[in-house]
């Protein structure tokens, strides 16, 4: 691989990394507010260090790339759209600033990620449960239980639910929907049916 | 230099004003990626356009706020509400430049392409030919998010874009900008080519 190949890989990455990382903070932070949680909201606040350190990474990157003349616009589109992934990361800490900042937050903020009669639950996926090992799309939780997966804890790491995911046992899921379906999906992560 | 409209007050309900800007500044996003990706003036458009429906709503937003506070412990958890408001502002903003990326032809890079491979949801332009599947159908009836993980951000037709399609039946030759797995993907663009008769 020559070395621009190897430049432009890293760049490649690095932008990857950018904009999953500034969707994952948005998700973190609206569900920080959802339930007015203090841990998710400094998870947020870390993850912007994070995005901060890659942010000027990729920016260094970019404008190492000695491209010909005709190139330079398109690398400032690159550096445009890392300084947009990076406005978004920046907003979702704010959000998540504005849950550290409040002993409550407005009970409006909450009605508006949650429609009325909603709960918010976190549940352990125990070994024996039938999720483990499926995708969420083959474990239907939505259909199963009305419930809708916010997030997924996985160790010191949150996961982004995505129809793929893979739901592992000792699995965290936060998952938000109507108070009937709790006992539902209180089931269905215990193995206990 | 683009015309700034006044905005007058009407009394809305806080809740749904918010829930709509957040809905707004997520579909702008998606839409904005696209535009980028897509290299296309007339989804930057929409974006744009967009844009003016949000800093509207955000004045509206803050004139109900205003009057909503009565005494201080209402003024200090408003101010919350907001920042909130003010934030999804912020994002579609962000999306607004990236739509400025495409409008002041400031060039796409061929990485950009390349980074949209790689993450976790993907992008895609599919068009309906005469004899798919999702001819005739609307978005909604199409219930694409529940059976293939795909979710149609916009339907053009000709020259026109229908923005977040829900009652909009599609028709041949349509194209729709999509988003979800490549997996996902994958299917839309068979069942819209008319190769499967089935979604799943």
């Amino acid at each position: 691989m020559s070395e621009d190949n190897q430049l432009f890989e890293k760049i490649c990455n690095d932008l990857v990394e950018l904009k999953d990382t500034s969707e994952l903070m948005m998700d973190l932070a609206y569900s920080a507010l959802l339930l007015n949680s203090r841990q998710l909201a400094e998870e947020v606040l870390e993850l912007e260090d994070w995005m901060d350190m890659l942010h000027t990474e990729f920016e260094i990157l970019v404008l190492s790339a000695k491209d010909g003349t005709q190139e330079v616009k398109g690398l400032l589109g690159l550096i445009r759209m890392g300084v947009v992934m990076e406005r978004i990361a920046d907003a979702a800490a704010e959000i998540a600033e504005v849950v550290l900042r409040s002993g409550e937050p407005h009970p409006v903020l909450t009605m508006v990620i949650q429609g009325a009669e909603e709960t918010v639950e976190r549940l352990v996926v125990s070994e024996s449960s039938s999720l483990v090992g499926k995708t969420l799309r083959e474990a239907k939780i939505p259909d199963e239980t009305g419930m809708w997966v916010l997030v997924v804890r996985r160790g010191d790491r949150w996961v982004r639910p995505r129809p793929y995911t893979v739901i592992q046992a000792g699995d965290i899921i936060v998952a938000s929907g109507y108070v009937e379906g709790e006992e539902d999906l209180k089931k269905l992560t215990s193995g206990k049916e | 230099m683009s015309e700034v409209e006044r905005v007058e007050y009407t009394p809305v309900s806080v809740r749904e004003t918010l829930i709509m800007m957040k809905d707004i500044s997520e579909l702008m996003i998606d839409l904005a990626y696209s535009a980028a990706l897509f290299n296309n003036r007339g989804l930057a458009e929409e974006v744009i356009e967009l844009e003016r429906r949000m800093d509207a709503l955000v004045y509206v937003l803050n004139m109900n706020l205003m009057l909503a506070a009565r005494d201080k412990e209402d003024a200090e958890s408003l101010a919350g509400v907001a920042k909130v408001g003010s934030l999804t502002n912020n994002i579609s903003d962000a999306a607004a430049d990236i739509a400025g990326i495409v409008l002041n032809n400031i060039g796409i890079h061929p990485i950009v392409r390349e980074v949209f491979q790689r993450t976790e949801e993907h992008l895609a332009r599919v068009s309906i030919s005469e004899n798919s599947i999702l001819a005739g159908k609307t978005v909604e009836d199409m219930d694409l998010a529940a059976e293939i993980g795909v979710d149609i951000i916009a339907v053009r037709r000709g020259r026109h874009w229908m923005i977040n399609p829900e009652k909009e039946i599609v028709m041949p030759e349509d194209v729709l900008v999509a988003r979800g797995t490549a997996e996902g993907i994958d299917k839309l663009g068979r069942a819209a080519r008319g190769e499967s008769k089935d979604l799943v």
